[in-house]
């Protein structure tokens, strides 16, 4: 303990954990110290000042209290505003030569603009030193390092919590208790200790139920009824897995990210459990945009500060209630203040008394691949693959199980470096490597071997 | 600029007078927003040509049309220009001036290429120094000078306001450069470390 403020001397994780007391320090010790604990293969922290979390705190009431939408036919109101400022301190757009008169006439830009040179979105005002990156793989085959910061990242929990109290559910943890727990299931995944300092330093933990991270596979039943979370959030690979574990845990809500939940899944998680499984539509660039609701149809839009328009192929907006691809304006994300972005999946949008809702979404379909050691999530290949410096590529499983990945053409020269990297996972004799001729948005993995869908 | 041209200030105004229409969205055969715009510049300058008794080859205006090798991006800023220097054009003394056709087409294929290269269209109609550059840069083009100046007095002129501007121009791009290499550095460092808290990751 230091003399002041009880704020924790924590040494080396002063900078993940600013305001760290002495009682979180003993949740993260206790969640990593834990005779069942998995090994904890990275560090992370929520590197929030004082002054930030008493910020995220104010923006979190106001998140919860704001409406979502906007006229039928129009714009929101703060939509202006923001197009003079991207336009102002936002190099990409500066050079565009002046903002247009029709806000429809600004055009278009796509995860591959974004990836092209993503410094040129990032505005004037951002302080390079408290930035921060997130990387995506995306669905496109563009991969990128989103700009971001700790405040931003500290902003998700105000979404879900209005994504939360949609279902009636309002997180109550605090002080010693664990608040959320991350499940990925993957060979190779992120995983460390926090605490949220806007819920009294609740524990965070995201954790990987792949039994290559624990020492006793029986031993992820065991940390994860030990924690407690009140709040499981994961996706529909790691949630299948969870189901096949002993556990007893009853969490009050599951919050399911990354991928398209089916609703077979979905039903067995809330029989399991006992609680709401939200499936909620998130992307890096943006962050959480909307919840699924079933009443409504489809997801309902949970930023008060989001302009979302649905565009035919040529970008121009299509008519209302029609289908097409989804383009997100503005955002909570200031290091990367977006005007219609393209986020490659589609959808349609009706406005409802509870907000605007996306009807139909598709595009973020997981998959499983059947590996020499059994099933790997598409996450595994994407990993594999990483490495080499591929524009855009693409894997399908035929139903005999031969791998077929096609390489885009400026990629055919890392073509004997992509087999050696999935030959580390498939039988090297039954992969194939084609040239990827689709122009737009490929569907990443495709697979008609049966069971790959999770 | 060995021929006296009208007075300067005439000029200024009425660039700073560009009425909306000249303002609007150009009209681009490429890019995203492809034959979304409500400005037809070609079609346009053909208009002012016509205005002046001249008839516009058509080789001429193809290279209106918004297909350049500028891009998306650099043929918006270039026919935004094009049109608002279309606009000064079509002011009564050069209609009466009978300046030749030629002349009037290489230097609108010439000088908004050059100028909009740095600068936005708008701040041509917006920023004063930019409206006396503009006017100049017209004038020099046409082979006038302003009324009340000598050559060398013309020349100077406007030299010193597009050199202050150029100067500004390449500082303003050395420290966008510099910028963008820090943030690439710094994202490419920091995906290296370690990441902050999000409630969820997608």
């Amino acid at each position: 303990m230091s003399g002041s403020a009880g704020v924790h001397d924590a040494g080396p994780d002063l900078a993940r954990f600013p305001t760290l007391s002495a009682d979180g320090a003993r949740l993260l010790d206790f969640m990593r110290e834990h005779p069942a604990a998995p090994l904890y293969r990275n560090h992370s922290g929520n590197k929030l000042l004082a002054s930030e979390v008493a910020y995220l705190r104010r923006f979190e009431a106001e998140v919860l209290a704001a409406p979502v939408g906007w006229q039928d036919g129009g714009h929101p109101a703060w939509l202006a505003g923001l197009v003079d400022s991207v336009f102002r301190d936002v190099s990409y757009y500066r050079a565009l030569g002046g903002r247009p008169a029709a806000f429809e006439d600004i055009a278009p830009v796509r995860r591959a603009d974004l990836a092209a040179d993503i410094a040129a979105f990032v505005p004037d005002h951002v302080d390079i030193a408290r930035m921060i990156a997130f990387n995506t793989s995306g669905t496109t085959g563009h991969p990128m390092l989103v700009p971001s910061h700790p405040l931003v990242a500290g902003s998700y929990l105000a979404f879900h919590k209005r994504a939360l109290a949609r279902f009636g559910v309002v997180p109550s943890f605090g002080a010693g208790q664990v608040g959320v727990m991350l499940l990925g299931c993957q060979q190779r995944c992120f995983t460390y200790v926090s605490v949220t300092p806007t819920m009294g330093e609740s524990g965070l933990a995201k954790i990987n139920l792949h039994p290559d991270d624990w020492r006793d596979a029986a031993d992820r039943a065991r940390y994860l009824d030990a924690m407690a979370p009140e709040i499981l959030a994961g996706d529909p690979v790691s949630f299948a897995e969870l189901l096949t574990l002993p556990v007893t845990l009853r969490p009050r809500a599951l919050i399911s990210v990354s991928m398209m939940l089916l609703p077979g899944l979905r039903q067995r998680l809330e029989h399991r459990f006992g609680c709401p499984v939200l499936d909620i539509y998130s992307l890096n660039e943006v962050g959480p945009v909307g919840v699924f609701e079933a009443a409504l149809g489809g997801h309902v839009l949970l930023q008060p500060q989001l302009y979302v328009e649905i565009l035919d192929r040529d970008g121009c907006p299509v008519a209302a209630g029609q289908r097409g691809e989804i383009a997100v304006s503005g955002g909570f994300n200031f290091c990367l203040p977006l005007l219609r972005y393209r986020t490659g999946d589609h959808a349609s949008l009706r406005l409802t008394a509870d907000g605007p809702v996306l009807a139909g979404l598709s595009g973020r379909q997981p998959l499983r691949f059947l590996g020499r050691a059994g099933w790997l999530n598409n996450v595994d290949l994407t990993h594999a693959l990483k490495h080499l410096p591929l524009s855009q590529f693409a894997v399908h499983q035929r139903a005999d199980g031969f791998v077929i990945l096609r390489l885009a053409a400026d990629g055919a020269r890392h073509a004997d470096a992509a087999r050696s990297a999935l030959a580390a996972l498939f039988d090297g004799g039954r992969i194939i490597i084609e040239e990827l001729n689709v122009k737009d948005k490929a569907l990443q993995y495709s697979s008609d071997l049966p069971g790959a869908a999770a | 600029m060995d021929n006296t041209g009208p007075l300067l200030e005439t000029l200024t105004r009425r660039l700073l007078e560009t009425p909306p229409e000249f303002l609007a969205e150009p009209r681009l055969l490429l890019g995203t927003t492809a034959g979304a715009g409500s400005l037809a510049v070609a079609a346009l300058v053909n208009d002012v040509l016509l205005r002046h008794g001249a008839r516009a080859p058509a080789a001429f205006l193809r290279r209106l049309q918004g297909d350049g090798a500028a891009g998306e991006r650099g043929e918006r800023n270039r026919l935004s220009l094009v049109a608002i220097a279309a606009w000064l054009l079509a002011d009564d003394w050069f209609a009466g001036a009978g300046v030749a056709q030629e002349a009037v087409c290489r230097m609108l294929i010439e000088a908004p290429a050059e100028l909009a290269q740095a600068t936005a269209a708008r701040k041509f109609v917006d920023d004063a120094d930019r409206r006396e550059e503009l006017a100049r840069v017209v004038l020099y083009r046409l082979g006038y000078r302003p009324q009340g100046e000598t050559p060398a007095q013309a020349s100077d002129r406007l030299s010193a306001i597009s050199g202050v501007e150029r100067r500004r121009l390449l500082e303003a791009s050395r420290a966008a450069e510099k910028r963008a290499r820090e943030i690439r550095e710094a994202l490419a460092a920091k995906a290296a470390q370690e990441s902050a808290d999000k409630w969820t990751r997608e």
